[in-house]
């Protein structure tokens, strides 16, 4: 469409150029003098892309088929799937990928749907609201490391939460010392930290269901819980979509949170796959199986994912 | 439209060319001028920062004409750093880190020997900085040079023994002796400890150098002399795990808090400070520190108690972080220089002044640094009875799994018994491991 308008309003080839010695030489016709510019435009963004993106993608694919230390002189050595091997008959591993699906059911849930409660609570006009939607957004903003750190101290032995309960005559509790309450403090912090984002997406999906819809569905004697239901949810059905699906790639690779408040401990009990693989590659040098590992969290986000993607937006009904 | 084109043609270019000079600029070398010094400095301490920047940096580059680039890393940064330099060929000539590092950089051939250096440096200075660089040490090779003594000791609060009814100089024989006094000094709350009668690092991997304490004040050791296996499933090794065990599990637990990460904390976050523990082990600077935050605060040093039958006491201790040379660097006479200047009385002085360590040099003790604190010259006096961790390809691997496994028995979730056999196989298969 776009290359037949521009033909269109292409100007007449110069006289000159018709009596340019008769030579018949190779011409770029004026759609690849475009195409030309097309790329040269998109190139300094897909160098980008290739560079830092893709390279390192495919180079750790590699490295996950490898033995390799970084303080080594030696060269990657080929492994074939060795690493995948070790790894599915390590049991931290193993625990790693159950601590991390943990994680992304303990999260994911109150996410979405406190999003969307304050997303329904801040769509319509009241005194403040500005100030509320800036206030629920700015955990977002904030560095999650810095997040963490301050719920560290809120967790402490003297921290807020403790305190609190004692003011209510409640016993202290050892929030990231228990392995029955780590994941949980963990997951809130995430909670309170993510909970402005999905709002805000879910506040913009919200705004563009047609309000002619909601008069018909009221003409047609719906109540409220109806309208959420037969109106609200297919309208925000493709902004919800793309929420749950970057919730679960985003928690699932969790990692500043667990580095920050629990180190992936106790026991174990908050070690994600994320948290594991950092562990192994820059603790222990062991490239290669953090590759591994890398990769088949890759491969779960996706799958679960594509599941998220496909079933929400009706694909398979088709 | 020619000229539109033209002019559309002649902006990709420049934003491509601008991308490639981006890139290219992205790609250059860390190493900066060829023929500058690369230095990459572990720890971000102010103090610390300040004087390698307006003092040595200068005074070196104005000594030998030679411009230095230092880098300041935070531990937490260290390994991921170097790593990626390395695996990029591009590490500095000079880099810093822990004693425990050393043995793996050595076995991949990153740092250079540096014994012939030592050898050379006049032998009072090498008898002044003796106690320091055996952990420095690989197979008997110099690799690192400390630049100060790290050590963690038990403190107590002079305040708790007297509410107590006790003398408030600690005045026990042994570790068990001393578990009778924590006793005493427990507050409890029902089966709630409120106040650590004596608090032992747990969480990880400070748990492991509290057991290495306890190990070694019991007679033990935790890695065979050859360095090729573990040495700690012994009956000195039962009594070191059950004693820290018995701190936290039972009826007559003292500890709380198990699994919490208190020694890197701020010393107003101190469990000590704080009143949560009237005893506990800490590192020394940590100690110092407690009277920067409250000059008035009780705080005294207990000398090393033995455990069990052994005679003597031991304390974790001994070389602190310190410099290496890589063996890529350009020139290893100039980087020796460099570390040799900080080696000198006084840059030394100022710099373990300046971050409140143990002084790297015997010679120190004599200065106002350690003369007129109290504390320090008990540390100070204390450095014949530091042990410290071994330094063994392989180390750091076998550390963590040792830290995993007591973190389960002191959960009890493992008889102390069951975590030391569990320990062995761990540790002597990443020993196996590490040297191939």
């Amino acid at each position: 469409m776009m290359s037949t308008t521009l033909r269109a309003t292409a100007p007449p080839r110069p006289a000159g150029a018709a009596q340019n010695g008769g030579r018949r030489g190779p011409r770029r016709s004026p759609s690849s003098h475009i195409r030309m510019t097309g790329w040269l435009f998109v190139a300094p963004a897909a160098v980008y892309v290739g560079v830092f993106h893709l390279f390192p993608v495919l180079y750790g694919l590699v490295l996950s088929f490898t033995d390799y230390s970084p303080i080594s002189r030696a060269a990657p050595d080929f492994l074939g799937l060795d690493n995948y091997a070790v790894i599915f008959a390590d049991p931290e591993f193993l625990n790693a990928l159950r601590v991390t699906g943990t994680y992304v059911l303990m999260v994911l849930p109150p996410l979405v749907i406190g999003g969307l409660l304050l997303a329904i609570l801040i769509n319509r006009p009241f005194f403040g609201v500005g100030f509320v939607r800036a206030a629920l957004y700015i955990p977002y903003i904030i560095s999650l490391t810095a997040v963490s750190l301050i719920w560290l101290w809120m967790y402490s032995q003297s921290g807020f939460f403790n305190q609190f309960l004692d003011a209510f005559g409640l016993p202290e509790q050892r929030w990231l010392l228990e392995s029955t309450t780590a994941l949980p403090a963990a997951a809130a912090m995430r909670i309170w930290t993510a909970l402005g984002s999905n709002m805000v997406l879910l506040l913009a999906g919200l705004q563009s269901v047609p309000k002619e819809l909601y008069e018909a569905a009221h003409m047609d004697g719906a109540g409220r819980w109806g309208q959420f239901l037969h109106v609200t949810l297919p309208g925000i059905r493709p902004v919800l979509t793309f929420v749950v699906a970057m919730d679960i790639i985003w928690i699932a690779q969790g990692f500043a949170e667990v580095f920050v408040l629990t180190r992936g401990g106790p026991l174990g009990s908050t070690t994600t796959v994320n948290y594991l693989i950092w562990t192994e590659a820059f603790q222990y040098n062991q490239m290669g199986s953090a590759s591994a590992m890398a990769f088949v969290l890759f491969a779960c986000i996706m799958v679960f994912a594509l599941i998220t993607v496909r079933s929400m937006s009706g694909r398979n009904s088709r | 439209m020619d000229v539109l084109r033209s002019r559309r043609f002649r902006t990709a270019a420049a934003g491509l060319s601008l991308t490639a000079l981006a890139l290219t600029g992205c790609s250059g070398s860390q190493g900066g001028e060829s023929d500058a010094l690369t230095v990459w400095f572990p720890g971000t301490n102010p103090a610390e920062v300040e004087l390698m920047t307006d003092t040595i940096v200068p005074a070196f580059e104005e000594k030998t004409g030679v411009p230095v680039e230092v880098t300041y890393l935070d531990y937490a940064d260290l390994s991921t750093k170097l790593n990626a330099a390395f695996a990029a060929g591009n590490a500095p000539d000079i880099f810093g880190h822990g004693p425990a590092a050393v043995s793996d950089f050595v076995i991949n051939e990153r740092i250079e020997p540096l014994d012939d250096y030592v050898a050379a440096m006049p032998e009072s200075d090498q008898q002044d900085l003796a106690d320091a660089f055996t952990g420095g040490q690989v197979d008997g090779s110099q690799y690192l040079i400390p630049l100060s003594i790290q050590s963690a000791v038990l403190a107590y609060d002079r305040s708790d023994l007297r509410e107590a009814g006790l003398d408030d100089e600690l005045d026990v024989g042994s570790w068990e002796e001393l578990l009778e006094v924590a006793d005493r000094l427990t507050v409890r709350d029902g089966d709630r400890v409120d106040r650590a009668g004596l608090l032992l690092p747990s969480a990880s991997p400070g748990n492991q150098q509290t057991f290495l304490t306890l190990l070694a004040s019991a007679g033990g050791q935790l890695i065979s002399d050859d360095g090729q296996r573990s040495a700690f499933n012994t009956p000195e090794g039962l009594a070191a795990l059950e004693y820290f065990v018995d701190t936290y599990q039972g009826d007559s637990a003292v500890g709380n808090n198990l699994g919490a990460q208190w020694t890197d904390s701020p010393a107003t976050q101190q469990p000590l400070l704080l009143d949560q523990a009237a005893m506990a082990i800490m590192p020394t600077f940590r100690v110092s520190s407690l009277l920067d935050a409250d000059p008035e605060f009780e705080v005294a040093v207990a000398p090393p108690l033995p455990l069990g039958d052994s005679e003597e006491g031991r304390y974790l201790g001994g070389a602190g972080p310190g410099l290496m040379i890589s063996a890529d660097a350009r020139d290893k006479d100039l980087a020796w220089d460099f570390i040799e200047y900080l080696l000198t009385p006084e840059i030394s002085s100022q710099y373990v002044e300046g971050i409140g360590a143990i002084p790297a040099r015997k010679s120190a003790v004599d200065t106002p640094y350690v003369a007129d604190d109290p504390l320090m010259s008990d540390y100070v006096s204390l450095i014949p009875d530091y042990v410290p961790n071994p330094s063994v390809p392989g180390w750091i691997v076998a550390r963590d799994s040792m830290a995993a496994i007591l973190e389960q028995a002191l959960n009890a979730q493992l008889t102390p018994q069951e975590a030391l056999d569990q320990m062995q196989v761990e540790v002597d298969d990443a020993l196996a491991q590490a040297r191939g």
